[in-house]
Order: C-alpha cells, then structure tokens, then sequence
C-alpha cells in the first residue's frame, strides 16, 4: 500500500517538476503555425482564431 | 538423583473412556479423561456430572428446534500455535440487548499436557482465548473505562448478561443451560479481555482474533468458513498501520513540494521582456490591429506571462491577442476579456470583474517574437487606455496546489475509510456513537 | 546423596526414599501410609484407590523450575466440589517446592514462613508480601483424595480445609493453606508447561 502511495507521489512530483520547467500552462491557447510576414506589414490580415468573438458574453 | 525400582502397579496410560449415560443409555465418550467437569449426553441432552463415576444427571434441556450445529465437529483435531487440540466441547451462549437476543458459540479445546483452550464465533468472526493467569488491573476513573494487562491498555466494550442456551460435549467448569453470567470485553485489537463473573469470583480470560480461513487450514475442515459479517470488536483494523505511514510519506512529499516550490521561485528569470502603452478608440472605425515592435524571449521553453492592465469604468474590451515568432512562423493565439463594473444598491456597493488581466502562455520555446493585438469593445463608449506587459519564465503556482490536492487524495481517502472501519466497530458496542442507526445491539466475547 | 532404606511394616517390601527429609511415603505395593520415625517407619493409614486423573506428571516426572532441575517424589490429590486438582512434591537440590496442576493450569510455590497471615479473607481483599499486591481470587473449600510418594510432612486427613488463592497483576501466585490451625503461605508463580521442560511424562492413549 505504501509502495504504491511512494510510486505515485513520485510520479506527481515529477509531472509537477516537468510542468513548471517547462512553463505549463492551464491557459487555452491555440497555436496557428506558419503565419506569414507579412503580417508585420498588415496587421488586418491576420485570421485569428478568435474572430468570430465579436461580442460581449459576460457580467452586467 | 536415581529413579526407585518401578513401581509395580503403575497407573495406566489414560485412555479415553467410554461411559453410558444414565439417562438414556446412550454410549458416551469423554475425550478430556478425567478433566471434565461436565459432559452432555448428545441424545437425550442431559447434562451430568463428569466428576461423578455415575455420572450423576444435573440437568435436561429441550432442543430447540432448528439448532445451529457446530461447525467445528467434536472430536476435530487441529493445530493452535504449535500444539494440537482437540474439540472436546462446544456451547452457544445469548444475550439480549434492547429485546433483541444475540448469540455466539464457543469451542472448547482440549490437550492433555496444556490443558484448555476455547474458539469463540460469531457471524464469522473468530478468537482464539485462554484464561488468564495474571489479573489484569481496572482504571475505572479515567473517562472510559479500561483495563491494562501486560503494558497494553484495552478500552470497555460492553457488558451483558450471558446465558447458555445450549450445550454439548465436555467442559472443564460447572455448566447449566439456563444460567446467566455478567461477561465484560474490553478491546485492543487484535485482542480481547473478557471478564466472567459468577457469584462473586471473576475470571479473566484473552482472546486474539483469528482468521476463519487460518482456522480452517489448521483444522482441515472441509468446505468454506462462514463469511464475515461486518466489524468484530476486536477485529484488527486493515487500515491503521497503512494510515500512519502515509501520512508519513505525505509529510515527506510534502517538504519536497515546499522546496520545489522555493527553488522554481527562486530559479525562475521572472523577466520583463515587453511593456507598451496603447489607447483604443471605439469611435473610430478602422482598421483596430497592430503590431508591437519584436522582443527577445531567452533561456529555455517557459511560459510567458502576459498581463493586461486597462482603465475600463463600466465598460469592456475584448483583446485578440497572437504572439508571433518572427522567424519560425508559429504563433500563440488567444483572447482576453477585460470587464469592470461598479454601482450602489440596496445592499451597498459593488464590483464585478476587474480592471486587469493576467494570462499565461504556456511553453513558449526561446527566439524573437512580437504581438499582433486586435482590440473590441461597444462602439461609440469613449477611450480604453491599456499597457500591455510581457514576463518570461514566471513560475505558475496553481501548479503546486494541483500537487499538494493529489498528494493529500490517497491520504485522506484512506484515513476516511479508517475511520469508517472504526465507525463499524464501535457501532455495535455500549458506547454506540449517537448518531449510528443500527441499534446498540452486540455481541460478545 | 545417601538414600535411605527401610522395610515396609505391613507388606515387608523394600522402600526406597528419594528425598532424604521425607516425612510420609506409600507403599507402592500395599498402600500402607506410612510416616518416618528416628528408628524406622510406622504405618499410619492406607490410601484408597486413587481417583482417575489426568495429569501428565507422574511420579519421577523430572523438569526445569528457574534453571533448577527438579523431581517430582510425590503428591497430595484434593477434591472440591468442581472436581480435584493435584499438589506435585517436588525435591530440588536446595530444597522442596509444591507444583499445583489443575486442569493443565501449573503454579510453582514455596513454603513462605516468617509472615503475619490473617485467619481468612474474602474475594478481592488485597495483601502485600515481599512488595507485591495478592488480590485474593478464589476461595476453595477441598478434601484430601489420596496421597502417593513422598511427601515432607505427615498428611491424610480427611477433612475439609479452606485454600485461599491469590494472584497478582505480573503472574505471580499465593496460597494461604489452612490445614492446620495456624495458615501456611506459599508464595510462587504461574508457570507454563513449556517453561517447565518436563521429561518422563505420561502418556496418553491417542495423543
């Protein structure tokens, strides 16, 4: 029993250790690969993913 | 010293002897010799005095009908802690609490060099007990009432007035159907005390709880033992050893974590790499997107925090956000919702949201990038003036609590079962916790 | 050790004391009580069968008490209402010690003299001897059943007498013996049966 308890509490520290070097977040983001550089140029021409989320959803 | 010249008329080696019963003529055999005290003619239950060469009849019970038989059978030979017994005897014993009668059974073991031992049952719970040749000493003031014997401290479990309702084989002690003694347990599992008063002497006698799987192996008895019915007083708990050492191991974690969390702190650059100032214009209505200029991210894939601080009054702006790495391409696109609205009511005054925000992107690999930043809001609603900042490498702490909640999971869920366990046991004692449903009823011994 | 001899006064047959301070032997042949004067032995009784018993001593049993080895030379069989019990005469090399076996329950004692003892008690009345506390356990009235072997004192009285037993909370044991007018002390302890490491046993049939 406390073997087991050892073995997960090992692996939680781990995942933990491998999150927070690596910079995990619990934020979504999406990732959009190769956007051109012409973006630079015309910041309008840029398609994001969020777009469509033109409106106000929250709060009075 | 010299043994004399033998004896001429040595006695005989005991043998097992075999008797008629006077009530009934039926052949009995007592496998304790001349031990007894007591023996019980199977056929027609007359109880008689195994003292007596003629066997003189003590008492008679009816059989009640739809008897529980003995699962041990008289006679079975087995092995209790090295040395082999044989079942001599066997009796049910009942008591009655809050109306409801509760009954248990006793074996009684037989060895002619170490004389009696005793099996006690009920709903398949086993102990193995023998009288006691210290007296054990009563704390009757401390809060409840307990007992030590042998630098152990056993706690009262309950006390009841037992009766034997039925009897058979031989017993090395006075019985009758019929005759009730005041019987105490006092437990510290694995073992049981028990206190039997008649009249006024008292005998002790222990107990340890015994598997009824380990009983069956010892005696070869054929078939299944019966199945366990919830928690016997003295049962051992399977949790209380496992809880201690984790919550141990916890503690262990636990430090290890807090030093984690230190050195990431510690060791993270927490460096502002960006910070820009910009004003939106809900009249206008052009093109709202823009570009910052470039900034370096350094050192090894962390996550970048991105902190939105806005002067939003009753107002919102919705900010498309994509962080653009200049040479590879990839982007990091997301949006963040700024809303702040305060009044006054009945109730006093309010706020809802915050005029900040503060995001995380995570594992943002090192190289040059820069933001594309697209505004929204109402239209028409004045001004929004917001600085835009820009962290790398920024420890994220909800990590750490997620840890400690997943470390602390198998610990408390095991401490919750233990105290279940526990729960069960006591729930069949005097001391019932109040809120227990089933009734204080018990059982014994 | 000398071993003294003597003839049987009523069977003539050839007694053989293994204790040099025995006071009463039987006759193994005839039975005959009898105790030792200065010059030679007087029969003072006869023993009647003795009752069936069960204990796995017997005469010439030998064991181990407190890394000293013991004989057991003979016994006194009482009997009380619950059935008998025996007291096994034992000799060791620095003196004598009483073994009670009752229902396979051994208690080793020894005669303690030089101590005030009241004339009876009841059950759960508490003594002190040499700083331990005796709770008084249980109060038995017993007869003598039968006497065999060697014992250092003369005994076959047939009246009942009152035995008080006391027990403490470490195992310990006492018996306040009022055979005589004057209560006897033994104070010893519960031993067990594998502690005794008994050699020349009896042995029964199916075990």
């Amino acid at each position: 029993m406390r073997n087991i308890y050892m073995i997960y509490g090992v692996i939680v520290l781990g995942l933990l250790g491998m999150a927070e070097y690596r910079g995990f977040s619990l934020a979504s983001v999406n990732e959009v690969k190769n956007v051109p550089r012409s973006v630079r140029d015309n910041p309008g021409s840029y398609r994001s993913v969020y777009a469509v989320y033109h409106h106000y959803t929250g709060g009075k | 010293m010299v043994v004399g010249a033998g004896n001429p008329n040595p006695p005989a080696a005991p043998h097992v002897k075999a008797l008629n019963c006077p009530g009934c003529g039926a052949a009995l055999s007592l496998r304790s010799f001349t031990q007894a005290v007591t023996v019980v003619c199977d056929s027609c239950h007359s109880i008689l005095d195994a003292q007596d060469p003629q066997l003189k009849i003590l008492q008679q019970f009816k059989k009640a009908t739809g008897e529980d038989p003995a699962l041990i059978p008289l006679g079975t030979r087995g092995k209790i802690r090295g040395t082999p017994y044989e079942v001599v005897g066997f009796q049910r014993r009942t008591i009655h609490v809050e109306g409801i009668p509760y009954s248990w059974h006793e074996y009684v073991l037989f060895n002619p060099y170490k004389g009696f031992r005793y099996l006690t049952e009920y709903n398949g719970h086993w102990n193995d007990t023998a009288t006691l040749r210290a007296l054990p000493t009563l704390n009757p003031y401390a809060r409840q009432v307990t007992v030590n014997y042998l630098g152990e401290t056993y706690r009262h479990f309950q006390t009841a007035q037992a009766s034997t309702t039925y009897v058979l084989g031989e017993f090395p002690w006075q019985v009758r159907v019929g005759e009730a003694n005041e019987v105490t347990d006092y437990i510290s599992p694995p073992r049981v005390l028990s206190s039997e008063r008649s009249g006024k002497e008292i005998t002790w006698s222990m107990g340890e709880y015994l598997s009824g799987r380990d009983l069956w192996k010892a005696f070869a008895l054929p078939g299944e033992p019966p199945m366990p019915i919830g928690v016997y007083e003295n049962q051992p708990s399977p949790f209380s050893a496992n809880t201690k050492t984790i919550w141990t191991i916890f503690g262990a974690f636990l430090a290890f974590l807090l030093i984690m969390m230190v050195g990431f702190s510690a060791s993270a650059r927490d460096e502002q790499v960006f910070q820009g100032a910009y004003t939106f214009d809900t009249n206008s209505r052009g093109e709202a997107s823009f570009v910052t200029d470039p900034f370096e991210l350094k050192g090894h894939t962390s996550a970048l925090e991105l902190s939105t601080t806005t002067n939003v009054d009753n107002n919102w702006i919705y900010l498309n956000y994509a962080l653009i790495n200049q040479d590879t391409g990839q982007a990091y696109d997301f949006g963040r919702e700024v809303s702040y609205y305060h009044g006054y009511d009945s109730d006093g005054s309010w706020t809802e949201g915050s005029r900040n925000d503060s995001v995380a992107i995570p594992s943002v690999p090192p190289g040059t990038y820069f933001l594309r930043v697209e505004p929204e809001s109402d239209f028409a609603h004045g001004s929004i003036h917001y600085e835009v900042t820009a962290k790398r490498d920024v420890p994220q702490f909800s990590f750490f609590g997620i840890a400690l909640l997943a470390l602390l999971a198998p610990a408390a869920l095991i401490t919750w079962r233990s105290m279940n366990f526990e729960h069960l046991r006591w729930a069949e004692s005097d001391h019932a916790p109040a809120d227990s449903s089933s009734d204080s009823g018990g059982d014994d011994d | 050790m000398t071993q003294p001899a003597a003839n049987c006064p009523n069977c003539g047959a050839k007694i053989v004391f293994r204790w040099s301070s025995s006071v009463q032997t039987v006759c193994e042949y005839c039975k005959s009580i009898l105790v030792r004067t200065d010059v030679d032995l007087k029969k003072v009784g006869q023993v009647a069968d003795l009752p069936p018993n069960s204990s796995p001593i017997q005469i010439g049993t030998e064991g181990v008490y407190n890394h000293h080895p013991f004989v057991a030379v003979g016994r006194i069989i009482y009997e009380y209402d619950q059935g008998t019990w025996n007291e096994w005469h034992l000799v060791l090399n620095n003196g004598s010690a009483w073994l009670s076996d009752a229902q396979d329950n051994y208690v080793v004692t020894f005669a303690a003299p030089g101590r005030k003892l009241p004339p009876s008690a009841k059950v759960g009345q508490q003594y002190v001897w040499d700083n331990e506390a005796y709770t008084v356990s249980t109060i038995t009235q017993a007869h003598y059943r039968g006497v065999e072997g060697e014992l250092p004192f003369q005994y076959w009285d047939k009246e009942d007498v009152v035995f008080i037993d006391l027990m403490t909370e470490h195992g310990k044991f006492a018996t306040l013996d009022y055979s005589d007018e004057a209560p006897v002390l033994y104070l010893g302890e519960s031993v067990e049966f594998e502690d005794l490491k008994l050699r020349n046993l009896r042995s029964f049939e199916g075990w």
